[in-house]
């Protein structure tokens, strides 16, 4: 393997989307190559400050400047000339042509929950979950994992600015700005952990207001025998 | 909602720039660094998808088309410049605070700054990444290049960004 490719084995085991084999193979080049750990760290570094770079309020004015430049008539009605409509019509009749067909011949099929994997695959799977009671930094924190990648997602509401540190084992990501008044009502948060290895580790939130620690909670994926 | 704005609800035009305005602003900003050409760019991008959502192929996400529109005016908006000077504006940071940790907001200033630095095509994907938090694979349709492609593009930007970090002994 080339120096180029190890290279690249370091960024994708950083994006979680290293498999097994390849894994084994940087892990044994990392112990020859100190050159190599260097890098490693370095990007992990640079990664975790790009995933911690703060959330940006947009100008409280926008929605209403860009509302306000909205004439009624500026949203196209889309009509059967658009392809896409057109698409969607064919589309729509060879469907339910199939389901009649499909119904008047079924026969002895695969039951409808054989084929969820197919479609829970598509979503981030919730591997645990945390509820923040009352106090400063109230509400919830979810593991997921999703090909290969791994995040954390807080719908939290704070009275003062919060931020999180995330740490488990010798993994930390710290997010500033994770919560706070500005932020009540918002979306849920999503954290994407940059180097993240599933291990039989917890994940610790400790949350912080003006740098002290005012909660903390813990996700523990489930055992795996 | 997509679908009910499309229509001319414009409830749900509403419901989307709620729901979409903070990624699209920060990709912006993130590209552009200033926050008055991201708020412009931002208000640009949505007044463009509602004026072409007839054009909106729902068999892809929605996110994903919104976001490719945010980064090439914001593309189009850096290309406008002649030549582009760093702003030395602050940015409505939402959490900042006298006891934040020096070394970390150090380290926030030197990325933010280093990111400024490389080719706009490299600051694209990190922030297709990192800020949007993108799949190789969205990445690869939004981009319309192969995934194998994105990558190689995204580990450059990275490597450049250690190397400008390192210079600045700021890792």
């Amino acid at each position: 393997m080339t120096q180029r490719e190890y290279i690249a084995l370091i960024h994708a085991e950083i994006d979680g989307e290293l498999d097994a084999a390849n894994r084994a193979e940087l892990a044994r080049h990392l112990l020859a190559d100190p050159d190599a750990r260097a890098l490693r760290e370095d990007l992990r570094r640079v990664c975790n400050a790009l995933d911690g770079l703060p959330e940006v309020e947009p100008p409280a004015q926008l929605r209403q400047s860009i509302l306000a430049a909205l004439p009624q008539s500026s949203v196209k009605r889309p009509g059967l000339a658009s392809p896409y409509w057109r698409l969607a019509a064919v589309i729509a009749t060879v469907m339910l042509a199939g389901a009649i067909v499909f119904e008047t011949l079924k026969g002895a099929g695969p039951a409808a929950g054989n084929l969820s994997g197919t479609i829970a695959a598509q979503t981030p799977a919730i591997v645990a979950t945390v509820r923040l009671g009352d106090g400063p930094v109230a509400g919830r924190a979810s593991l997921l994992h999703e090909r290969a990648q791994w995040a954390v997602e807080f719908d939290l509401a704070s009275s003062a600015p919060a931020d999180v540190l995330i740490v488990s084992g010798a993994y930390s990501l710290r997010v500033n700005g994770i919560a706070g008044p500005d932020k009540a009502g918002g979306p849920p948060r999503r954290v994407t952990l940059s180097g993240f290895q599933a291990s039989e580790q917890p994940v610790e939130l400790r949350f912080l207001v003006a740098e002290k620690q005012v909660a903390s909670a813990t996700l523990r994926q489930p055992a795996t025998r | 909602m997509v679908l009910r704005c499309r229509e001319g609800d414009r409830a749900a035009c509403e419901q989307l720039v709620v729901r979409y305005q903070k990624p699209v602003f920060n990709a912006a900003l993130r590209l552009l660094r200033n926050p008055e050409d991201a708020k412009d760019v931002a208000q640009t991008t949505f007044l463009k998808a509602f004026g072409h959502l007839a054009d909106y192929d729902p068999t892809f996400k929605f996110y994903s088309w919104i976001y490719r529109i945010a980064v090439n005016e914001a593309l189009t908006f850096l290309g406008s410049r002649k030549s582009f000077e760093k702003i030395s504006g602050e940015e409505p940071d939402g959490t900042p605070g006298p006891e934040r940790q020096v070394e970390g907001e150090q380290l926030r200033q030197a990325i933010e700054d280093a990111l400024m630095e490389i080719k706009v095509e490299m600051r694209s994907v990190i922030v297709l990444r990192h800020v949007l938090h993108l799949s190789y694979k969205d990445m690869s349709d939004m981009l319309k290049l192969p995934e194998k492609t994105v990558k190689s593009r995204l580990y450059e930007a990275r490597q450049l960004l250690r190397d400008r970090l390192l210079q600045r002994e700021a890792i």
